[in-house]
């Protein structure tokens, strides 16, 4: 194990750290551009030099490997002097367009500059060489070569992180350039990570584009809930409104986020978004539709049925349960079941569903049928009305058919209501209310709310608890946790 | 540097401390200048702001109404940066951006509202602006509003231009300058 000393600390580190990740165990920070801990070394940026001992240049950190008894400074005057130039010379070409771009704010050319340079430019505007300006690649993204500072993360990425190599960096020497090749396009899925680990503003994001300027924006912690990976993402809003998803990367499950994980906030302010209730087809108040549901529910009594979801957060499910329990029939289910892991050997699961497993959870404290025999008494007309969340409903359409059961649903956007359904109502999602996510390797995830719900709508198990008590029930929660306290009991 | 500064109030003499002369002489001045105004009603340094505009002093470095400038096409300065909505203490400016498919210049405010009502007449956003697109020397004095609404300055009310603008000398944009000496849309 090397012993390494860093500005006068000492470490022992792992055989094969370099240098720039042993100062980062150290706590000194080594600026860097070109340099992704998920990426392959380039070495090409330059901004991480640091002094060793005994060696008659500066080396580069991030491709230094830590030696024995290696004696490595970062804020000796010869360290500081190469940081000011190398950050004088990627800025040469730089166009300084800050005021139209996307990313002022979160710039490593910005924040560097007042860290280490501020010095003032040398080089006349005029002289600047020019490449092509914006050009939009692939379905999220748009390439500004002029920003570009050629660390090649983003040809890295694509050839390491993707394999599917769309990039290159084309031309030689001040002419070089990112583009893409031949017969490629730019749509593997995961283009969106180019924009994140894109340290200037070369690469920015289409849909994020104008918007808001990043420093507006608060940061929420949350899970996306795309598929059941349940990568852990960081939700950015301001004033009420959602506008990015980004990655929280974390080792066990995501680095990375796919590009269709990073959509789903767009559903919380769709514009089939359900702010009232929905009765056949004509929209109705919250409150009467909670009523009309109500009734429903009063005729069918014990020929009522309650399906869970694996849409839904643990809360609700648990609700769910407590909703069948109060109403004292058999016919309920949190049986679901689907093929899990990755698809395709990146971050995207064969399980669509967010949460098959916390609805296995449910049915492990409060039983229930098996969702094949649920299935049959749906279709043989035994259960006259079914309590259900949308996308979970929707499995059921042939048996609803022929069992001719009613339909009171749960949905965030009308476009997950299924045909035929008697009674919607609408609930708050999960980017406005907390729930808990059980993802595919067992690791239970909360959502936080970073945006207010629309008026009226209120968490799943609260809408249930109205339900209930406009029926002469009472399931008794005051919050999301009481329903997994209540299952349990 | 704080300065402070003792006052020495003298205690009240006796005949102060009856009051009733102090009151008569008090109100002597308010009616030496009721009868002077009175007689005199030119003499009078009141005037009927608003509709009545106060001469301001001739080269005084006033900050009044604000404006954006226009390019010699006929579009905004303004790239909608937000720097002046970011500097602005009183957060009376609502900006939203948009993209131009053609020019260059990529980005301009769709919405550009300023609420007077809010506005503390700072000048940050002057200051901050790094396209010299703002800037507040219309020589008009905010105020004097029946309505509220009147006090909110929207895009169409803040483009203007001085005479002898635009001027492409100083201009910040580089993009938007070679699109203009290019000869724009055509």
């Amino acid at each position: 194990m090397p012993k390494i000393t860093i500005d006068g600390k000492t470490a022992e580190v792992a055989k094969g750290t370099t240098v720039l990740e042993a100062a980062q165990q150290l706590g000194v920070y080594v600026p860097r551009y070109c340099y992704h801990p998920k990426l392959p070394i380039s070495g090409n940026c330059r901004m991480c030099l640091v002094e060793v001992e005994k060696s008659p240049k500066l080396l580069t950190a991030c491709s230094t490997e830590a030696a024995d008894g290696m004696v490595v400074r970062t804020d000796t005057d010869k360290v500081k002097t190469a940081r000011r130039d190398v950050l004088e010379y990627l800025l040469i070409n730089h166009p300084l367009d800050c005021p139209i771009c996307d990313q002022a704010g979160e710039c490593g050319l910005q924040d560097y500059y007042m860290e280490y340079s501020r010095a003032k430019s040398r080089f006349p505007n005029e002289d600047k060489v020019r490449r092509q300006k914006r050009r939009a690649l692939g379905p999220h993204l748009v390439l500004d070569n002029e920003r570009c500072i050629l660390c090649t993360r983003c040809v890295r990425f694509c050839s390491e992180v993707t394999k599917t190599s769309e990039l290159e960096v084309m031309g030689r020497g001040d002419r070089s350039y990112i583009d893409l090749k031949e017969g490629k396009a730019l749509d593997n899925g995961y283009t969106l990570n180019l924009a994140d680990i894109c340290p200037v503003g070369a690469w920015t994001s289409r849909d994020f584009r104008f918007k808001q300027r990043v420093w507006f924006l608060k940061k929420t912690p949350t899970v996306c809930l795309g598929c059941a990976t349940g990568c852990l993402v960081e939700a950015h809003h301001n004033k009420n409104t959602i506008y990015r998803l980004s990655p929280r990367p974390n080792a066990e499950t995501n680095t990375w986020l796919c590009d269709r994980g990073r959509m789903t906030y767009k559903s919380v302010s769709a514009g089939d978004r359900l702010v009232k209730g929905i009765v056949k087809n004509g929209l109705i108040e919250l409150e009467p539709a909670l009523r009309e549901a109500a009734a429903r529910l009063d005729e069918a009594r014990d020929a009522a049925a309650v399906l869970g979801s694996p849409w839904l957060s643990v809360e609700d499910n648990s609700a769910l349960a407590l909703l069948a329990r109060a109403l004292k029939t058999e016919n309920y289910s949190f049986d679901f079941s689907a093929e899990q892991g990755i698809k395709d050997g990146i971050l995207i699961n064969k399980d669509p569903a967010p949460n098959t497993a916390g609805a296995r959870q449910v049915k492990a404290a409060a039983g229930g049928l098996s969702f094949s025999d649920f299935a049959k008494r749906a279709a043989s007309g035994r259960i006259k009305l079914i309590v259900a969340e949308a996308r979970a409903a929707a499995a059921l359409k042939d048996e609803l058919k022929a069992g001719g059961a009613a339909l009171v649903v749960f949905a965030v956007n009308r476009g997950e209501v299924p045909e035929g359904a008697q009674t919607t109502l609408p609930y708050a999602s999960y980017f406005e209310t907390q729930g808990t996510f059980v993802n595919y390797q067992g690791f239970s995830r909360r959502t936080r709310p970073s945006v207010e719900p629309p008026e009226g709508v209120r968490p799943l198990w609260a809408m249930l608890t109205s339900l209930a008590s406009y029926s002469g029930l009472s399931l008794g929660l005051n919050s999301g946790d009481d329903a997994i306290r209540g299952i349990k009991k | 540097m704080i300065s402070v500064k003792k006052v020495d109030n003298k205690p009240l003499g006796p005949l102060e401390r009856i009051y009733l002369l102090e009151v008569a002489r008090g109100l002597a001045v308010t009616m030496r200048h009721f009868f002077a105004n009175f007689f005199n009603r030119k003499g009078m340094p009141t005037i009927q702001f608003p509709e009545q505009p106060s001469p301001l002093p001739g080269n005084a470095n006033l900050r009044t109404r604000h404006r954006l400038k226009i390019r010699a096409d006929g579009s905004p300065k303004c790239v909608a940066c937000f720097m002046c909505q970011t500097a602005c203490p009183a957060y009376c400016i609502h900006i939203e951006a948009a993209e131009y498919p053609e020019n260059p210049a990529e980005k301009y405010p769709a919405v550009f509202d300023i609420d007077l009502s809010r506005c503390v007449v700072c000048g940050m956003c002057v200051e901050a602006c790094p396209e010299d697109a703002i800037a507040m020397d219309t020589r008009e004095l905010p105020g004097g509003v029946e309505a509220r609404s009147e006090l909110l300055l929207v895009k169409s009310a803040l483009l203007r231009n001085l005479p002898g603008e635009p001027s492409l000398k100083g201009a910040a944009n580089r993009l938007a300058n070679e699109y203009l000496k290019a000869g724009g849309e055509k």
